[in-house]
Protein backbone atom coordinates (compact mmCIF):
# COMPACT_ATOMS: atom_id res chain seq x y z
CA UNK A 1 0.00 0.00 0.00
CA UNK A 2 1.59 3.57 -0.71
CA UNK A 3 1.63 5.83 1.87
CA UNK A 4 -0.97 7.98 0.51
CA UNK A 5 -3.51 5.43 0.05
CA UNK A 6 -2.88 4.71 3.88
CA UNK A 7 -3.89 7.97 4.88
CA UNK A 8 -7.12 6.58 3.99
CA UNK A 9 -6.85 3.60 6.52
CA UNK A 10 -6.82 4.40 9.87
CA UNK A 11 -3.14 2.61 10.82
CA UNK A 12 -0.28 4.01 9.37
CA UNK A 13 3.39 1.58 9.81
CA UNK A 14 6.70 3.48 10.88
CA UNK A 15 7.68 2.97 7.07
CA UNK A 16 4.61 4.40 5.75
CA UNK A 17 4.75 7.80 8.07
CA UNK A 18 8.50 8.10 7.32
CA UNK A 19 7.62 8.54 3.50
CA UNK A 20 5.04 10.91 4.41
CA UNK A 21 7.38 12.97 6.04
CA UNK A 22 9.91 12.41 4.15
CA UNK A 23 8.10 13.94 1.01
CA UNK A 24 6.53 16.89 3.05
CA UNK A 25 2.97 16.15 3.50
CA UNK A 26 0.64 18.50 4.95
CA UNK A 27 -0.69 16.75 7.92
CA UNK A 28 -0.47 17.11 11.71
CA UNK A 29 1.17 14.60 14.55
CA UNK A 30 -1.08 14.35 17.38
CA UNK A 31 1.27 12.94 19.73
CA UNK A 32 -1.05 12.14 23.17
CA UNK A 33 1.89 10.90 25.09
CA UNK A 34 2.44 12.89 28.63
CA UNK A 35 4.39 16.02 28.05
CA UNK A 36 7.18 14.62 29.48
CA UNK A 37 7.69 11.97 27.33
CA UNK A 38 6.60 13.91 24.13
CA UNK A 39 9.16 16.71 25.52
CA UNK A 40 12.17 13.93 25.84
CA UNK A 41 11.38 12.32 22.25
CA UNK A 42 9.00 14.08 19.37
CA UNK A 43 9.16 12.72 16.01
CA UNK A 44 11.48 15.03 13.40
CA UNK A 45 10.55 15.62 10.13
CA UNK A 46 13.28 17.46 7.86
CA UNK A 47 10.34 19.32 6.64
CA UNK A 48 8.34 21.95 8.67
CA UNK A 49 5.65 19.89 10.21
CA UNK A 50 2.56 21.12 12.63
CA UNK A 51 2.80 19.09 15.47
CA UNK A 52 0.44 19.03 18.79
CA UNK A 53 0.84 17.46 21.88
CA UNK A 54 -2.00 16.51 23.89
CA UNK A 55 -1.90 13.81 26.42
CA UNK A 56 -4.85 10.81 25.97
CA UNK A 57 -6.18 11.63 29.45
CA UNK A 58 -7.35 15.09 28.19
CA UNK A 59 -9.29 13.35 25.70
CA UNK A 60 -10.38 10.86 28.60
CA UNK A 61 -11.37 14.07 30.68
CA UNK A 62 -12.65 16.80 28.80
CA UNK A 63 -13.09 15.20 25.11
CA UNK A 64 -14.94 18.06 23.58
CA UNK A 65 -12.28 21.10 24.98
CA UNK A 66 -9.37 18.28 24.00
CA UNK A 67 -10.86 18.18 20.46
CA UNK A 68 -11.66 21.84 19.96
CA UNK A 69 -7.80 21.68 19.82
CA UNK A 70 -7.18 19.28 16.99
CA UNK A 71 -7.43 21.31 13.45
CA UNK A 72 -9.38 20.20 10.42
CA UNK A 73 -7.90 21.54 7.87
CA UNK A 74 -5.04 18.36 7.57
CA UNK A 75 -5.17 15.00 8.14
CA UNK A 76 -3.89 13.57 11.32
CA UNK A 77 -1.76 11.26 12.53
CA UNK A 78 -1.69 9.89 16.45
CA UNK A 79 1.21 9.15 17.88
CA UNK A 80 1.87 7.25 21.43
CA UNK A 81 3.79 5.42 23.02
CA UNK A 82 3.11 2.21 22.00
CA UNK A 83 0.12 2.51 19.66
CA UNK A 84 -3.21 2.26 22.06
CA UNK A 85 -3.91 5.36 23.62
CA UNK A 86 -3.69 6.76 19.78
CA UNK A 87 -5.57 4.31 18.14
CA UNK A 88 -8.30 4.99 21.17
CA UNK A 89 -8.30 8.16 20.13
CA UNK A 90 -8.55 7.93 16.94
CA UNK A 91 -11.13 5.57 16.52
CA UNK A 92 -13.21 6.70 19.66
CA UNK A 93 -12.77 10.22 19.74
CA UNK A 94 -11.30 11.70 16.27
CA UNK A 95 -13.43 9.50 13.46
CA UNK A 96 -16.70 9.92 15.02
CA UNK A 97 -16.40 13.62 14.63
CA UNK A 98 -15.64 13.33 11.79
CA UNK A 99 -11.98 14.03 11.50
CA UNK A 100 -9.46 12.30 8.86
CA UNK A 101 -6.88 10.36 11.31
CA UNK A 102 -4.60 7.29 11.20
CA UNK A 103 -3.15 6.28 14.10
CA UNK A 104 0.58 5.48 13.86
CA UNK A 105 0.81 1.34 14.55
CA UNK A 106 3.31 0.69 17.69
CA UNK A 107 3.50 3.89 18.42
CA UNK A 108 6.97 5.12 19.54
CA UNK A 109 8.36 2.05 19.88
CA UNK A 110 7.74 0.73 16.67
CA UNK A 111 9.37 4.18 15.34
CA UNK A 112 12.25 4.01 17.68
CA UNK A 113 13.08 -0.02 15.64
CA UNK A 114 12.42 1.60 12.30
CA UNK A 115 15.07 1.63 9.85
CA UNK A 116 15.58 2.83 6.42
CA UNK A 117 18.10 1.71 3.98
CA UNK A 118 19.29 4.39 1.20
CA UNK A 119 21.86 3.51 -1.27
CA UNK A 120 24.99 5.93 -1.87
CA UNK A 121 24.91 6.92 -5.46
CA UNK A 122 28.58 8.06 -5.21
CA UNK A 123 29.95 4.16 -4.09
CA UNK A 124 28.69 3.07 -7.84
CA UNK A 125 29.98 1.18 -9.56
CA UNK A 126 32.88 0.42 -7.20
CA UNK A 127 30.63 -0.81 -4.37
CA UNK A 128 27.11 -0.65 -2.97
CA UNK A 129 26.84 1.14 0.19
CA UNK A 130 23.25 1.55 2.10
CA UNK A 131 23.21 3.72 4.84
CA UNK A 132 20.55 2.44 7.35
CA UNK A 133 18.99 5.75 8.74
CA UNK A 134 17.24 5.19 11.82
CA UNK A 135 15.17 8.28 12.24
CA UNK A 136 13.82 8.00 15.65
CA UNK A 137 17.02 7.98 16.92
CA UNK A 138 19.25 10.14 14.73
CA UNK A 139 21.85 6.86 14.34
CA UNK A 140 23.18 5.89 11.17
CA UNK A 141 24.31 2.18 9.83
CA UNK A 142 26.18 1.09 6.74
CA UNK A 143 26.04 -1.90 4.70
CA UNK A 144 29.01 -2.22 2.35
CA UNK A 145 28.93 -4.59 -0.46
CA UNK A 146 32.34 -5.26 -2.71
CA UNK A 147 33.87 -7.37 -4.98
CA UNK A 148 32.66 -9.00 -7.96
CA UNK A 149 28.66 -8.56 -8.34
CA UNK A 150 29.00 -6.54 -4.86
CA UNK A 151 28.45 -9.99 -3.14
CA UNK A 152 30.46 -9.67 -0.19
CA UNK A 153 29.44 -6.80 2.14
CA UNK A 154 31.41 -5.28 5.69
CA UNK A 155 28.56 -3.83 8.38
CA UNK A 156 29.92 -1.18 10.01
CA UNK A 157 28.35 0.22 13.70
CA UNK A 158 25.35 -2.53 13.31
CA UNK A 159 22.28 -1.63 15.43
CA UNK A 160 20.22 -3.59 18.12
CA UNK A 161 17.29 -4.26 15.45
CA UNK A 162 18.92 -6.69 13.19
CA UNK A 163 15.89 -7.65 10.71
CA UNK A 164 16.83 -4.23 7.77
CA UNK A 165 19.94 -5.87 7.62
CA UNK A 166 19.79 -8.78 7.54
CA UNK A 167 16.76 -8.67 5.04
CA UNK A 168 19.23 -6.19 2.33
CA UNK A 169 21.49 -9.38 2.79
CA UNK A 170 19.11 -12.13 1.86
CA UNK A 171 17.54 -10.11 -1.07
CA UNK A 172 20.87 -8.99 -2.61
CA UNK A 173 22.49 -12.84 -0.99
CA UNK A 174 25.40 -10.90 0.10
CA UNK A 175 28.01 -12.70 1.96
CA UNK A 176 29.26 -10.94 5.53
CA UNK A 177 32.98 -11.17 5.86
CA UNK A 178 33.54 -8.17 8.55
CA UNK A 179 31.58 -6.59 11.57
CA UNK A 180 33.02 -3.43 12.69
CA UNK A 181 31.73 -0.89 15.11
CA UNK A 182 34.02 2.43 15.26
CA UNK A 183 33.84 2.40 19.01
CA UNK A 184 32.20 1.63 22.17
CA UNK A 185 28.58 3.32 21.34
CA UNK A 186 27.22 4.92 24.85
CA UNK A 187 23.72 5.93 22.65
CA UNK A 188 22.43 3.41 21.56
CA UNK A 189 22.86 -0.70 21.92
CA UNK A 190 25.22 -2.10 18.80
CA UNK A 191 24.17 -5.45 17.13
CA UNK A 192 27.53 -6.32 16.25
CA UNK A 193 27.96 -9.39 18.82
CA UNK A 194 24.73 -10.68 17.67
CA UNK A 195 25.82 -10.06 13.97
CA UNK A 196 28.74 -12.42 14.31
CA UNK A 197 27.05 -14.93 16.16
CA UNK A 198 24.55 -15.21 13.31
CA UNK A 199 26.78 -15.05 10.30
CA UNK A 200 29.95 -16.45 11.64
CA UNK A 201 31.94 -13.04 10.59
CA UNK A 202 34.57 -11.87 12.99
CA UNK A 203 33.66 -8.80 15.04
CA UNK A 204 36.22 -5.91 15.46
CA UNK A 205 36.38 -3.02 18.54
CA UNK A 206 39.36 -1.19 19.32
CA UNK A 207 40.69 -2.23 22.14
CA UNK A 208 40.73 0.57 24.14
CA UNK A 209 37.05 0.59 24.06
CA UNK A 210 36.86 -3.01 25.65
CA UNK A 211 37.27 -1.30 29.06
CA UNK A 212 34.28 0.20 30.08
CA UNK A 213 35.45 3.99 31.26
CA UNK A 214 33.42 4.64 34.07
CA UNK A 215 33.40 0.81 35.89
CA UNK A 216 37.38 0.56 34.53
CA UNK A 217 36.24 -3.12 33.77
CA UNK A 218 37.35 -5.50 31.12
CA UNK A 219 35.06 -6.58 28.05
CA UNK A 220 33.76 -10.06 28.66
CA UNK A 221 32.25 -10.27 24.71
CA UNK A 222 34.12 -11.73 21.95
CA UNK A 223 36.20 -9.50 19.49
CA UNK A 224 39.04 -9.05 17.29
CA UNK A 225 40.84 -6.02 18.19
CA UNK A 226 41.60 -3.02 15.80
CA UNK A 227 44.38 -1.06 15.41
CA UNK A 228 45.94 2.18 13.97
CA UNK A 229 46.86 1.75 10.61
CA UNK A 230 45.35 -1.89 10.19
CA UNK A 231 44.11 -2.72 6.25
CA UNK A 232 41.37 -4.73 5.54
CA UNK A 233 41.63 -6.13 1.91
CA UNK A 234 37.82 -5.89 0.58
CA UNK A 235 38.55 -7.51 -3.29
CA UNK A 236 40.70 -4.91 -4.84
CA UNK A 237 39.34 -1.94 -2.59
CA UNK A 238 41.22 -0.86 1.09
CA UNK A 239 39.17 -0.14 4.76
CA UNK A 240 42.12 1.39 6.86
CA UNK A 241 41.05 1.68 10.51
CA UNK A 242 42.07 5.59 12.04
CA UNK A 243 42.35 4.79 15.66
CA UNK A 244 41.38 9.06 15.90
CA UNK A 245 40.68 9.39 20.38
CA UNK A 246 38.74 11.44 21.78
CA UNK A 247 35.33 10.75 21.75
CA UNK A 248 36.07 7.69 23.15
CA UNK A 249 39.82 6.32 23.84
CA UNK A 250 39.39 3.45 21.52
CA UNK A 251 37.85 5.80 18.80
CA UNK A 252 38.10 4.70 15.26
CA UNK A 253 36.89 5.88 11.87
CA UNK A 254 37.38 3.81 8.62
CA UNK A 255 38.59 4.90 4.82
CA UNK A 256 37.51 2.99 2.38
CA UNK A 257 39.73 3.40 -0.83
CA UNK A 258 38.96 1.33 -4.51
CA UNK A 259 39.17 2.13 -7.55
CA UNK A 260 39.39 6.53 -7.17
CA UNK A 261 36.62 6.59 -4.79
CA UNK A 262 37.22 7.23 -1.12
CA UNK A 263 34.88 6.72 1.92
CA UNK A 264 35.38 7.79 5.24
CA UNK A 265 32.89 5.90 7.91
CA UNK A 266 33.37 9.01 10.53
CA UNK A 267 31.35 7.23 13.18
CA UNK A 268 31.10 9.47 16.32
CA UNK A 269 33.82 11.96 15.42
CA UNK A 270 32.93 14.11 12.42
CA UNK A 271 29.01 15.14 11.98
CA UNK A 272 27.68 16.99 9.22
CA UNK A 273 26.87 19.91 11.10
CA UNK A 274 28.58 18.93 14.28
CA UNK A 275 31.03 16.74 15.68
CA UNK A 276 31.03 14.38 18.24
CA UNK A 277 31.40 15.16 22.43
CA UNK A 278 34.63 14.35 24.14
CA UNK A 279 33.08 13.92 27.80
CA UNK A 280 30.92 10.91 27.66
CA UNK A 281 33.66 8.42 28.93
CA UNK A 282 33.50 10.78 31.96
CA UNK A 283 37.23 12.69 30.88
CA UNK A 284 35.93 15.61 28.85
CA UNK A 285 39.03 17.64 30.03
CA UNK A 286 41.60 15.12 29.25
CA UNK A 287 40.13 13.71 26.07
CA UNK A 288 39.36 17.78 24.01
CA UNK A 289 42.79 18.12 23.07
CA UNK A 290 43.08 13.95 21.86
CA UNK A 291 39.48 14.89 20.14
CA UNK A 292 41.47 18.26 18.46
CA UNK A 293 44.67 16.38 17.19
CA UNK A 294 42.27 13.15 15.96
CA UNK A 295 39.84 15.53 14.09
CA UNK A 296 42.06 18.64 12.57
CA UNK A 297 45.25 17.14 12.25
CA UNK A 298 44.02 13.31 11.09
CA UNK A 299 40.72 13.72 9.61
CA UNK A 300 40.30 16.76 7.47
CA UNK A 301 43.51 16.05 6.26
CA UNK A 302 42.46 13.60 4.17
CA UNK A 303 41.32 13.82 0.59
CA UNK A 304 39.55 17.14 0.40
CA UNK A 305 37.03 14.65 -1.92
CA UNK A 306 36.62 11.93 0.63
CA UNK A 307 32.98 11.26 1.07
CA UNK A 308 31.93 11.51 5.02
CA UNK A 309 29.26 8.88 6.03
CA UNK A 310 28.61 9.76 9.94
CA UNK A 311 27.62 7.77 12.28
CA UNK A 312 25.16 10.58 13.41
CA UNK A 313 22.96 13.33 12.72
CA UNK A 314 21.59 15.70 14.85
CA UNK A 315 18.29 17.15 12.64
CA UNK A 316 16.36 15.56 9.47
CA UNK A 317 17.08 18.43 7.70
CA UNK A 318 20.69 17.94 7.35
CA UNK A 319 20.00 15.12 5.09
CA UNK A 320 20.96 15.98 0.94
CA UNK A 321 17.59 16.28 -1.46
CA UNK A 322 18.56 12.70 -1.95
CA UNK A 323 17.95 11.74 1.61
CA UNK A 324 21.40 10.70 2.29
CA UNK A 325 23.31 12.66 4.76
CA UNK A 326 26.78 12.83 3.53
CA UNK A 327 28.86 15.79 2.67
CA UNK A 328 32.93 15.32 1.31
CA UNK A 329 35.71 16.82 3.67
CA UNK A 330 36.11 20.18 1.30
CA UNK A 331 32.50 20.83 1.95
CA UNK A 332 32.32 20.30 6.02
CA UNK A 333 35.22 22.43 6.36
CA UNK A 334 33.39 25.23 4.55
CA UNK A 335 29.74 24.76 7.03
CA UNK A 336 30.45 22.90 9.62
CA UNK A 337 30.68 25.23 12.36
CA UNK A 338 32.70 23.46 14.69
CA UNK A 339 35.37 22.32 12.18
CA UNK A 340 35.99 26.02 11.66
CA UNK A 341 39.78 27.24 12.40
CA UNK A 342 40.95 27.29 15.81
CA UNK A 343 43.48 26.33 18.39
CA UNK A 344 43.85 23.84 20.00
CA UNK A 345 43.40 26.00 23.09
CA UNK A 346 40.67 27.68 21.77
CA UNK A 347 38.74 24.12 20.31
CA UNK A 348 39.13 22.94 23.79
CA UNK A 349 37.52 25.94 25.54
CA UNK A 350 34.59 25.80 22.43
CA UNK A 351 33.69 21.92 23.26
CA UNK A 352 33.86 22.00 26.68
CA UNK A 353 31.38 25.12 27.31
CA UNK A 354 28.99 23.44 24.36
CA UNK A 355 28.64 20.21 26.30
CA UNK A 356 25.05 19.14 26.36
CA UNK A 357 22.98 16.87 29.73
CA UNK A 358 25.06 13.68 30.14
CA UNK A 359 22.11 11.29 29.76
CA UNK A 360 22.79 8.66 32.64
CA UNK A 361 21.73 5.63 30.91
CA UNK A 362 24.62 6.13 28.85
CA UNK A 363 26.45 4.84 31.52
CA UNK A 364 24.58 1.77 31.03
CA UNK A 365 24.71 1.41 27.41
CA UNK A 366 28.09 1.29 27.18
CA UNK A 367 27.97 -1.64 29.25
CA UNK A 368 26.01 -3.42 27.79
CA UNK A 369 28.02 -2.84 24.36
CA UNK A 370 30.83 -4.79 26.22
CA UNK A 371 29.07 -7.03 27.71
CA UNK A 372 28.70 -6.24 31.68
CA UNK A 373 25.22 -6.57 31.38
CA UNK A 374 22.25 -8.40 29.13
CA UNK A 375 19.84 -6.42 29.41
CA UNK A 376 15.65 -7.28 28.79
CA UNK A 377 14.04 -6.66 26.03
CA UNK A 378 12.08 -3.93 27.91
CA UNK A 379 14.66 -2.38 29.78
CA UNK A 380 16.88 -1.94 25.99
CA UNK A 381 13.92 -0.05 24.97
CA UNK A 382 13.89 1.66 28.22
CA UNK A 383 17.87 2.93 27.44
CA UNK A 384 17.29 3.60 24.17
CA UNK A 385 14.44 6.11 24.93
CA UNK A 386 14.91 9.39 23.18
CA UNK A 387 17.73 11.10 20.42
CA UNK A 388 21.39 10.51 20.78
CA UNK A 389 22.98 13.21 22.01
CA UNK A 390 26.94 12.20 21.14
CA UNK A 391 27.10 15.76 19.23
CA UNK A 392 27.94 19.02 20.86
CA UNK A 393 25.17 21.39 21.62
CA UNK A 394 25.46 24.62 20.11
CA UNK A 395 25.42 23.21 16.18
CA UNK A 396 22.50 25.22 15.63
CA UNK A 397 23.05 28.12 17.68
CA UNK A 398 23.59 30.32 15.17
CA UNK B 1 6.62 10.29 50.26
CA UNK B 2 4.84 9.27 53.05
CA UNK B 3 4.77 5.52 54.09
CA UNK B 4 1.90 6.19 56.22
CA UNK B 5 -1.19 3.60 55.66
CA UNK B 6 -3.77 5.01 53.24
CA UNK B 7 -7.64 3.86 53.69
CA UNK B 8 -8.89 2.72 50.46
CA UNK B 9 -12.24 2.15 49.65
CA UNK B 10 -11.83 0.61 46.27
CA UNK B 11 -9.40 -1.67 44.29
CA UNK B 12 -8.81 -1.75 40.71
CA UNK B 13 -6.52 -4.11 39.03
CA UNK B 14 -5.56 -3.63 35.65
CA UNK B 15 -2.35 -5.38 35.42
CA UNK B 16 -1.70 -6.48 32.10
CA UNK B 17 -3.44 -3.39 30.66
CA UNK B 18 -1.79 -0.97 28.17
CA UNK B 19 -2.68 2.83 27.79
CA UNK B 20 -5.34 3.83 27.99
CA UNK B 21 -7.29 1.53 29.79
CA UNK B 22 -5.92 2.09 33.39
CA UNK B 23 -6.76 5.09 32.71
CA UNK B 24 -10.03 4.93 31.45
CA UNK B 25 -11.16 1.89 34.10
CA UNK B 26 -9.82 4.26 36.80
CA UNK B 27 -11.92 7.07 35.92
CA UNK B 28 -14.92 5.05 35.84
CA UNK B 29 -14.49 3.57 38.99
CA UNK B 30 -13.52 6.99 40.49
CA UNK B 31 -17.26 8.16 39.34
CA UNK B 32 -18.28 4.92 41.47
CA UNK B 33 -16.62 5.57 44.73
CA UNK B 34 -17.62 8.30 47.05
CA UNK B 35 -16.33 11.84 47.63
CA UNK B 36 -12.81 11.65 49.53
CA UNK B 37 -12.37 7.97 49.20
CA UNK B 38 -9.15 6.30 47.93
CA UNK B 39 -9.18 4.07 44.75
CA UNK B 40 -6.01 1.49 44.40
CA UNK B 41 -5.27 1.22 41.20
CA UNK B 42 -2.48 -2.06 40.10
CA UNK B 43 -1.09 -1.17 36.76
CA UNK B 44 2.24 -3.23 35.35
CA UNK B 45 2.97 -0.55 32.43
CA UNK B 46 5.80 1.45 33.66
CA UNK B 47 4.24 4.60 31.23
CA UNK B 48 1.10 4.60 33.91
CA UNK B 49 3.31 6.58 36.59
CA UNK B 50 3.69 9.79 34.35
CA UNK B 51 0.47 9.10 32.64
CA UNK B 52 -0.98 9.27 35.95
CA UNK B 53 0.73 12.03 37.18
CA UNK B 54 -0.38 14.16 34.54
CA UNK B 55 -3.68 13.05 34.45
CA UNK B 56 -4.57 13.70 37.86
CA UNK B 57 -3.29 17.47 37.18
CA UNK B 58 -5.34 17.36 34.29
CA UNK B 59 -8.53 16.30 35.52
CA UNK B 60 -10.56 18.30 38.21
CA UNK B 61 -11.84 16.11 40.72
CA UNK B 62 -8.70 13.79 41.49
CA UNK B 63 -6.15 13.85 43.83
CA UNK B 64 -3.03 11.54 43.24
CA UNK B 65 -2.01 11.15 46.93
CA UNK B 66 0.59 8.63 46.50
CA UNK B 67 2.54 5.91 43.62
CA UNK B 68 4.64 3.01 44.72
CA UNK B 69 6.48 0.52 43.18
CA UNK B 70 6.82 -3.14 43.67
CA UNK B 71 7.32 -6.62 42.88
CA UNK B 72 4.83 -9.26 42.75
CA UNK B 73 5.69 -13.02 43.67
CA UNK B 74 6.50 -13.91 40.30
CA UNK B 75 9.31 -11.15 39.59
CA UNK B 76 7.13 -8.48 37.62
CA UNK B 77 7.10 -4.91 38.35
CA UNK B 78 3.83 -3.31 39.66
CA UNK B 79 3.04 0.48 39.53
CA UNK B 80 0.49 1.10 42.80
CA UNK B 81 -1.31 4.41 42.13
CA UNK B 82 -3.58 6.27 45.00
CA UNK B 83 -6.64 8.75 43.52
CA UNK B 84 -8.77 10.64 45.91
CA UNK B 85 -12.33 11.76 44.55
CA UNK B 86 -12.29 15.10 45.59
CA UNK B 87 -15.85 16.14 44.40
Amino acid sequence: MSAIGALEKTQLTAAQLKELLDRGEKLVLLDVRNEEEYRRWPIESRHPIRMLNIPYYHFVETPDTAVAQVPRESPIVAVCAKGGSSAWVVEEILLPRGYRAANLEGGMQAWGRFYQPRLVPEAEPVFRIWQLERPARGCLHYLVAYGPQHRHAIVIDPPRHLEAILHLVDTHQLKITHILDTHAHADHISGGVALAQKTGAPYYLHPYDGIHPIDVLPATIPYEMTKDGQTFMLDHARLQVLHIPGHTLGNTALYLEGDGKRFLFSGDSIFIYSIARPDLGGRGEAWSPLHYKSLFERLLRLPEDTVVLPGHFSQPREARPDGVFAATIAELKQRNPDLQPRSQSEFVQYMLSSLPEFPKQYIEIKRVNIGLLQPSEEYADELEFGKNVCALADAYRA
Amino acid sequence: MSAEPINVKQELDVRGAKCPIPIIKARQEINRIPVGEVLRVIATDPGSVNDFKGWAQTAKNIELVRQEESTDSSGQRLFIHYLRRLA
